[in-house]
């Protein structure tokens, strides 16, 4: 092997050459510079939590601190019945096909109070996708949740997925969404309000945060009372079946 | 005689280990700067894979997922134009084994995620991963790096124009 030259030549300044050690300190100093500043960036995107920033509140059946997903059926829940987490984005194709295949089984349980369920509505796809519709749709669900109408506009949304992944959602589809879920009169005014203003968008952001936070960097993740049962879910009947054991 | 032609190879172009050097140098820094570039525009998705590892706690994953695209970027630039080669490899090579056993460790405790090397990252289909493919580039990508740890000299390089 040859001898390293790098100690003799870091000493001396080759004639006529650039000083490897200029270089080098330039180097390194643009390395730092734009780590810094890509991690300034990045942390920009995300600041504070839900409590504190004027307007931003959490809304109506949040359950588990800073963060956590909407409790749809407090009024109906039995006291017995285990908890259904269900962690969705609303660009998310894999969600669609889950709410088409058991939607309704879910919101039937859920009416009967046979479970808790507790809706998590993520974000993360606006990065992936480059849009920011699902970031909106999660702040339009939650002005949803606030008029008392969450699990019905979360199925008019889930029903109005485009087809191509990240064709996204426009106002007026958000807003037809609402309509859709039976917000009317002066609730619509607030719910519009409420949506136009990203009234919701800490919130929505916490929700994301929380979610990797509880291990889920995926959709759709399906836990019952804690456990993922995702991979579980080939038919409506297994999830029945499993709530039903989880049932004391 | 064995002096000159040691003192000529120094300068040329055509010894064969300067040619791997380079093969190495061209590879490594590649896949290094396009790996970097294709996740420097989303630093949230960036952020997201790092923590879908849960191998870091919560902040420190996003600092180092906002961090990694931009550090690949350089080093794989500094391989590529043969500038630093030695310092660089051993970065590129530290960032190879720190993959490798993130990946490993991933795999054996049963996640099911995408390592989000190119871009993307998070949980997918268990049935997508491809935990074994992700290794053996990483650890082929090591080999890179540790040949020009080991002999930095190599062919086409700006350590070579500029320092000699």
């Amino acid at each position: 092997m040859r001898p390293d030259a790098s100690k003799k030549i870091a000493k001396v300044t080759p004639k006529g050459g650039p000083n490897p050690v200029v270089i080098g300190a330039i180097v390194a100093a643009v390395v730092v510079v734009a780590v810094v500043v890509a991690i300034l960036i990045g942390n920009s995107g995300k600041s504070g939590s839900s409590t504190g920033a004027s307007g931003s509140s959490a809304p109506v059946g949040v359950v588990g601190g800073t963060g956590g997903g909407i409790l749809v059926n407090k009024a109906t829940a039995k006291g017995n019945a285990p908890t259904l987490d269900l962690y969705e984005d609303f660009q998310c194709p894999t969600c669609g096909e889950l709410e088409k295949a058991m939607g309704s089984r879910l919101a039937s349980m859920a009416k009967a109070g046979q479970v808790k369920l507790v809706v998590h509505v993520l974000s993360f796809l606006d990065a992936n996708l480059k849009n920011d519709s699902s970031s909106r749709a999660a702040n339009a669900a939650a002005c949803a949740a606030d008029a008392g109408k969450f699990l019905e506009y979360h199925s008019a949304v889930f029903a109005g997925q485009p087809a191509q992944e990240g064709a996204g959602y426009t106002d007026a589809q958000l807003t037809q969404f609402a309509k859709t879920a039976g917000i009317t009169g002066t609730a619509l005014t607030t719910w519009q309000k409420c949506a136009s203003s990203g009234q919701h968008a800490q919130y929505v952001t916490d929700v994301q945060t929380g979610a990797e936070k509880a291990g889920v960097f995926g959709t759709p993740t399906v836990k019952l009372n804690g456990k993922d049962i995702t991979k579980t879910l080939t038919t409506g009947d297994a999830l029945v079946a499993q709530v039903k054991a989880a049932t004391k | 005689m064995g002096q000159i032609k040691g003192q000529l190879g120094h300068r040329g172009a055509g010894r064969p280990p300067d040619l791997i050097g380079l093969l190495a140098r061209l590879i490594l820094g590649a896949v290094l700067a396009v790996a970097g570039g294709l996740k420097v525009t989303s630093p949230a998705s960036s952020a997201r894979a790092v923590r879908a590892f849960q191998i870091l706690p919560y902040d420190l994953a996003g600092y180092v997922g906002y961090a990694l695209p931009v550090v690949e970027i350089v080093v794989g630039l500094l391989l590529v134009t043969g500038l630093f080669t030695r310092a660089s490899a051993v970065v590129g090579g530290l960032l190879m084994v720190a993959f490798i056993i993130g990946i490993i460790s991933a795999w054996t405790r049963g996640l099911a995620i995408d390592c989000g090397c190119f871009g993307g990252g998070g949980t997918i289909a268990a049935s997508q991963t491809q935990y074994g493919r992700d290794v053996l580039r990483d650890v082929g990508l090591a080999a890179c790096a540790g040949w020009l740890v080991v002999r930095p000299h190599t062919a086409y390089s700006l350590d070579h124009r500029f320092f000699g």
